[in-house]
């Protein structure tokens, strides 16, 4: 796709929700600060993540994988590894002799696998095992692939064209210009860089597979495995109580997940197969590069008249390099042509707010280049050619809010003035992101004699404190204290439920897990009214009672009432409906830093975030999100950068001494204010905040030192070769 | 890891006893942060692993300086009165090394020892000179992090913090072998990379210990070390500098400029210490030295940059030294 | 042998093993075929019996040499609290304490550390009780997906048993040995510096 998503501030708002399940002008707990029920198990180390999943007689595997970005398998001899001590079993994955499978494609890209009794013998087997290759002619530049200068690697070309997309008039809105800029700006390959790596343990009872996988969607795995395996759905459980992080890499099942089942499935015993460093680096996704010429027009009194942008990017072996452009900004006149390039290294995976970091950096860093041909400040001058204000589209009011709140007016024009070494400058930058709920996402509520409540559904928790708002949107609608509450997600026998990913999992969730208790709580108001002598519908539940509306004293406990339950628990099931969730956010981040013009060292040295995600549910959690958001952006303007070497393609920093991410001390003081809607549903927050931040950081750089860095990271070497152009 | 059989001398003698003559073949291990990182990559396959993080670690006085055994951790370098205050570059410079739990685990013998952290060399694919190979990767390829001054054939840096100040200082190592002790001195130690000796970087036979750092007196000096790195948390140096100023009056009498991160070994600068000889230290002195500091140096296509951020480390390291602001 | 004729690193030495392709010598060091084995008393390669003492207790384990100690008290011990993250004494995931002090556990060799108290965050709460750093933790919702957390609370408790009242600039010091990829450090922050009362230890 060229172009990315356009706005949708026109988008026509949901259909009503069912009057009885609308959420309620009066929350309990919904919208408090709510610490995460988890919590005590996280941090005393009880929650069995898949990486502490421990089976009997469980066996340990490991993957043999190319060292080259592309090759063919001549031969795989296993011999070597069977006479490692503890070797239990072994599979070739690329069968030498079928020409189909036979060649890898990238470094890291899977050629064998064995098992073993320990994991240090697992080791000693797969490096025992012998591949012989015949290395092929590769790519790994992007520009010499651009160029028709790199080895034809890929059947249809190294290089597939997007679809261009054009509006307006492009030569008259560069005749409308008073002013051009005309410059190019990069970003690079990133990494997911989840600190729990991707792994299953595989265990067959008879033709029936249970997997434990790290995963962000259990129902998504489940469907992976049956159609990989050739096996029934029916057949598979997949379950995933805590996970270390996704961010959007565990959406899909990798190889190994497969690989493991196989071996599990050969050695007759539960094989573990969890991913190193090294191999999550080199294989489990990565967020593409993108790049843009852009020339664009700017009117003398600030509207931007005409954008033409030339794109590219690059998600490794065969996959697109998408994201939007322009990005939020309403230019009338404006066209653009893509391409994806094709290099042999491991394919993208969605990675937080897929696209929008990147078409953010392109877009706002040309924002401030043009509103200084205009002799403009940048709030001033994204607010004229911004979109029309609508509650998902509300960039000018936070941009004034927060100009506000950060002490914009003390800005200093492009290039801090001061003497010495150290400078000071300040960045805007604004983000959207779709969000939103969507079925099937199925919640079976059970309200047992005792008074026990359990609501149970198919979703996981990626950290996001899904868990938590389960119980919270339960507790919430019955009127109970949150201990009253289980919650029971994590597994595939809880049934259907979405994955977690694009800011879904509340908005798609929470509608059903209401309708789900509020159906039960009428099934309990029903054996309930009888004994109050009144019609089910005129009792409520508040406050762990049920009572009779606007008679407080007339009703019972809700121990009293569970009583009267029986020996079948009421169990009710509900789907997402429309009308309590919608899409779309918008948010605006400022950031200061401190730049050492004479190491070209960069300090972020405070950040305000202002964002939406319509309904607050849990405003402790929703903070977080939006403080782990700008902790990636951070990372993503400094950082991170997926380095490989020019000749051999081969990835030199697959670590996490030389893959830079922030540690404490590279941590600003960070202001979060969220903007409850409760009028708008449920919408999400995972990923807009994680959008803007590299970009205000970028321009605060700018403004700092006068020099525009137009790449990321923002190395000492990017900014110290920025400032020499400038001088 | 490859298996290893394991040693725990009981003292200094048996360690060496379990040593062996041939390079590679068994290695001290004291905080193992290094070590056990390399052989986990395969980069380095010992035979036998010999404890030697029991061995001295104390710090004892001698001839006006001290004498440190080389098993005492990083974190007590740091926090080490005597040692702040004799040789406050020592301090600086071990406060800074890794992390806290690095530093609560790497010793001083370790820290001088430990191989080049270059991305070459740690990734098994790349057979470099350092591993047998006959080529340096990164002239070619990606050498944002390498060296400035040496001129290969291999070009890495050398990894350590404190082997910079210790050139700076004059230390000498004590170092243990079959047949004795001998003492090198710190400069004399580290080796720079040639065709015939391109896979070590110091001149420590494979069946020899560093067991000891001896300081002599620091004599009435002011000292300066700065570094400058990319994160504020846990990252190597791009640059660091150690810079020794005795005053005669108002000028400098003597100095010594040793810069890290640089070149294949703590790199100093005689140029440097020339350059100050004679001067008041000023803005235009201490700039002036960094400009003869890097003037031989020669950068790869991507680093570039580092020249003007050892510039700067160098510069600032004698501000400091001084006590003038460096910003 | 790799087929690589346009690549001018072939080995000096027969380094047949970078390309994943066998050479490796897989525990069979025959002991003093090639050390000189007089007066040397040397353990392993193979299993030995190691003696932990984790949280008080004393765990009799038969051990490689080369088992580190994350991996002996995850895999053999069965205490599953400490992660391991990058492997490599980067990301913190593993920290616990030896003798009182914050290590790298993947960084260390179980059989360096016989004998010595080593604390895990398994071992940390006391009956029902969450250690105050960890209470901190919930309190100020300093985790997201918690696979880092168990390392930042043991790097937190080291650092408060040896600073009780540490200033901002100790706590940033004290756990930048610690990666949060989800981006909690504001939060633990907060978190760390809420604690009080911890004893020095």
């Amino acid at each position: 796709m060229a172009s990315g998503p356009q706005q949708r501030n026109d988008a026509p708002p949901p259909p009503p929700a069912d009057p009885r399940y609308q959420w309620s002008k009066t929350p309990t707990i919904l919208g408090t600060r709510v610490k995460r029920l988890d919590g005590p198990d996280k941090v005393s180390g009880r929650a069995k993540y898949t990486f502490d999943v421990a089976r009997p007689g469980m066996l340990y595997a490991r993957i043999i994988r190319s060292p080259y970005p592309h090759a063919r398998v001549v031969s795989v001899d296993l011999s070597g590894a069977q006479r490692v001590p503890g070797f239990k079993t072994a599979l070739v994955y690329r069968d030498s002799a079928d020409p189909k499978t036979n060649v890898v494609m990238y470094q890291g890209d899977e050629v064998a696998a064995v098992a073993a009794d320990t994991e240090e013998h697992a080791i000693d087997a797969a490096r025992a095992v012998k591949v012989e290759y015949e290395v092929l002619p590769y790519v790994v530049n992007v520009d010499a692939a651009l160029a028709g200068q790199a080895p034809q690697v890929f059947p249809d070309g190294n290089v597939r064209e997007g679809r261009g997309a054009e509006a307006g008039d492009l030569a008259a809105g560069f005749q409308a210009a008073a002013f051009t800029v005309e410059q190019k700006y990069e970003t690079p390959v990133i990494t997911h860089v989840c600190l729990e790596s991707h792994g299953t343990v595989c265990e067959w009872d008879g033709d029936k597979l249970t997997a434990w996988v790290s995963t962000q969607g259990v129902n998504g795995m489940r469907e992976n495995y049956a159609s990989g395996l050739n096996i029934p759905h029916a057949n598979v459980r997949v379950i995933c109580q805590y996970m270390g992080g996704g961010f959007g890499s565990k959406t899909q099942l990798g190889a190994e997940g497969l690989i493991c089942a196989r071996l599990a499935k050969q050695a007759g015993a539960p094989v573990k197969l969890m991913l190193d460093r090294k191999e999550e680096h080199l294989v489990t996704g990565n967020r593409p590069s993108a790049a843009a010429h852009i020339k664009a027009g700017v009117s003398s009194d600030g509207i931007i008249t005409a954008f033409d942008a030339q794109t590219w990017g690059t998600g490794g072996a065969g996959a697109p390099a998408s994201f939007p452009l322009p990005y939020i900004y309403q230019i009338a006149n404006r066209r653009r042509t893509h391409k994806d390039v094709f290099i042999n290294t491991g394919t993208q995976r969605p990675m937080r707010a897929p696209g929008h970091p990147q078409g953010s950096f392109l877009m706002e860093v040309l924002m401030d280049e043009l509103a200084d041909k205009v002799k403009m400040d940048p709030v001033e001058f994204r607010i004229k050619n911004l979109p029309p204000e609508a509650p998902n589209a509300m960039w000018r009011s936070y941009l004034l809010e927060g100009a506000d709140a950060f002490g914009w007016s003390k800005r200093h024009p492009t290039g801090d003035p001061a003497p010495g070494s150290i400078k000071t400058g300040m960045g805007v930058a604004i983000c959207t992101w779709g969000g939103g709920g969507r079925g099937p996402s199925v919640a079976h509520c059970e309200i047992a004699s005792d008074g026990s409540v359990v609501m149970r559904i198919g979703t996981q928790d990626i950290g996001t404190g899904e868990r938590t708002l389960v119980a919270m949107v339960t507790a919430d609608a019955l009127g109970l204290q949150l201990s009253q509450v289980t919650a029971e997600i994590g597994d595939t026998q809880y049934g259907v439920s979405g994955s977690s990913g694009g800011s879904t999992t509340a908005a798609s969730t929470t509608p059903g897990i209401r309708i789900a208790a509020l159906k039960a709580l009428d099934q309990l108001k029903e054996k309930v009214a009888p004994s109050l002598g009144v019609e089910p519908s005129a009792l409520v539940a508040e406050k762990g009672r049920i009572f009779v509306q606007g008679t407080p004293s007339k009703g019972m406990s809700w121990a009293d009432a569970c009583k009267r339950i029986g020996t079948q628990p009421i169990s009710t099931e509900a789907d997402w409906q429309p009308g309590m969730s919608s899409v779309t956010t918008s948010g605006v981040q400022f950031a200061e830093v401190k730049v050492d013009i004479k190491t070209g060292i960069v300090r972020v040295t405070r950040v305000l975030a202002i964002q939406d995600c319509g309904l607050v549910l849990n405003q402790l959690t929703a903070e977080s999100q939006c403080y782990g958001g700008i902790v990636g952006s951070l990372n993503f303007a400094l950082f991170e950068d997926r380095i490989l070497d020019r000749r051999t393609g081969q990835m030199v920093n697959p670590n996490m001494e030389w893959y830079l991410l922030a540690g404490m001390s590279d941590i600003p003081p960070i202001e979060i204010r969220l903007k409850n809607q409760p009028e708008r549903g449920v919408i999400g927050v995972g990923e807009p905040p994680t959008v803007p931040t590299a970009a205000a950081v970028a321009l605060a750089v700018r403004n700092a030192t006068g020099a525009t860095v137009r790449k990321l990271p923002l190395t000492p070497m990017t900014v110290l070769e920025s400032l020499a152009q400038k001088a | 890891m490859k298996p290893f059989a394991y040693v725990n001398p009981a003292d200094e003698k048996e360690a060496v006893a379990a040593l062996s003559p041939e390079y590679e073949k068994v290695l001290p291990i004291g905080g193992g942060q290094d070590l056990l990182a390399r052989m986990k990559d395969y980069i380095t396959q010992p035979d036998r692993l010999v404890n030697v993080k029991n061995l001295d670690a104390t710090v004892k006085p001698e001839n006006g300086g001290l004498r440190i055994g080389a098993a005492m951790k990083m974190v007590d370098v740091a926090e080490h009165a005597g040692i702040g205050r004799l040789y406050p570059a020592i301090a600086a410079a071990a406060i800074e090394v890794g992390t806290p739990q690095i530093r609560n685990q790497g010793t001083v013998g370790g820290n001088i020892n430990q191989r080049p952290r270059c991305w070459y060399f740690r990734n098994e694919e790349f057979v470099c000179y350092k591993k047998g190979g006959n080529r340096c990767f990164s002239p070619s390829g990606e050498n944002q992090f390498h060296a400035i001054l040496g001129g290969g054939p291999t070009y890495i840096v050398h990894p350590s913090s404190l082997a910079v100040p210790f050139v700076a200082y004059d230390a000498t190592f004590r170092l243990l072998g079959p047949r004795g002790e001998r003492m090198v001195k710190a400069a004399d130690y580290f080796t720079m990379p040639t065709r015939e000796n391109v896979e070590r970087e110091n001149v420590l036979e494979p069946n020899e210990l560093l067991t000891h750092v001896i300081l002599p007196a620091p004599g009435n000096v002011k000292t300066g070390h700065y570094e400058v790195r990319y994160k504020a948390a846990h990252d190597w140096p791009i640059a660091f500098a150690t810079v020794i100023l005795g005053m005669d009056g108002s000028t400098v009498g003597a100095a010594r400029v040793v810069m890290g991160a640089v070149a294949p070994v703590p790199w100093r600068s005689k140029e440097a210490e020339q350059a100050l000889i004679g001067k008041p230290i000023t803005a235009e002195s201490a700039a002036a030295a960094a400009e003869a500091a890097l003037a031989k140096a020669e950068p790869l296509s991507q680093n570039a940059y580092k020249v003007q951020v050892a510039k700067t480390a160098v510069e600032r390291a004698i501000l400091q030294a001084a006590g003038l602001p460096i910003a | 042998m790799p087929k690589r004729p346009d690549e001018p690193g072939f080995s000096r030495r027969s380094f047949l093993k970078t390309v994943g392709a066998g050479g490796v010598a897989v525990g069979v060091l025959a002991k003093g075929t090639h050390l000189d084995a007089q007066a040397v008393h040397e353990v392993g390669p193979g299993a030995v019996p190691i003696t932990l003492i984790i949280n008080g207790q004393a765990h009799r384990l038969q051990l490689e040499p080369r088992v580190t100690l994350l991996d002996a008290v995850r895999m053999r011990a069965g205490l599953t609290g400490n992660k391991r993250g990058c492997d490599r004494g980067a990301c913190g995931a593993c920290t616990m304490l030896v003798d009182g002090r914050a290590v790298y556990s993947c960084s260390t060799l179980a059989i360096d550390v016989q004998g010595k108290q080593i604390r895990t965050v398994d071992g940390l709460a006391s009956g029902g009780t969450l250690h105050p750093v960890q209470q901190a933790f919930c309190d100020k919702d300093a985790l997201m997906c918690g696979f880092c957390t168990p390392g930042f609370v043991m790097a937190s408790v080291a650092l408060l048993e040896k600073h009780p009242n540490p200033t901002p600039e100790q706590i940033k010091k004290g756990l930048d040995g610690n990666i949060c990829r989800c981006g909690t450090f504001s939060r633990i922050f907060e978190a760390v510096s809420s604690v009080k009362g911890v004893r020095r230890g």
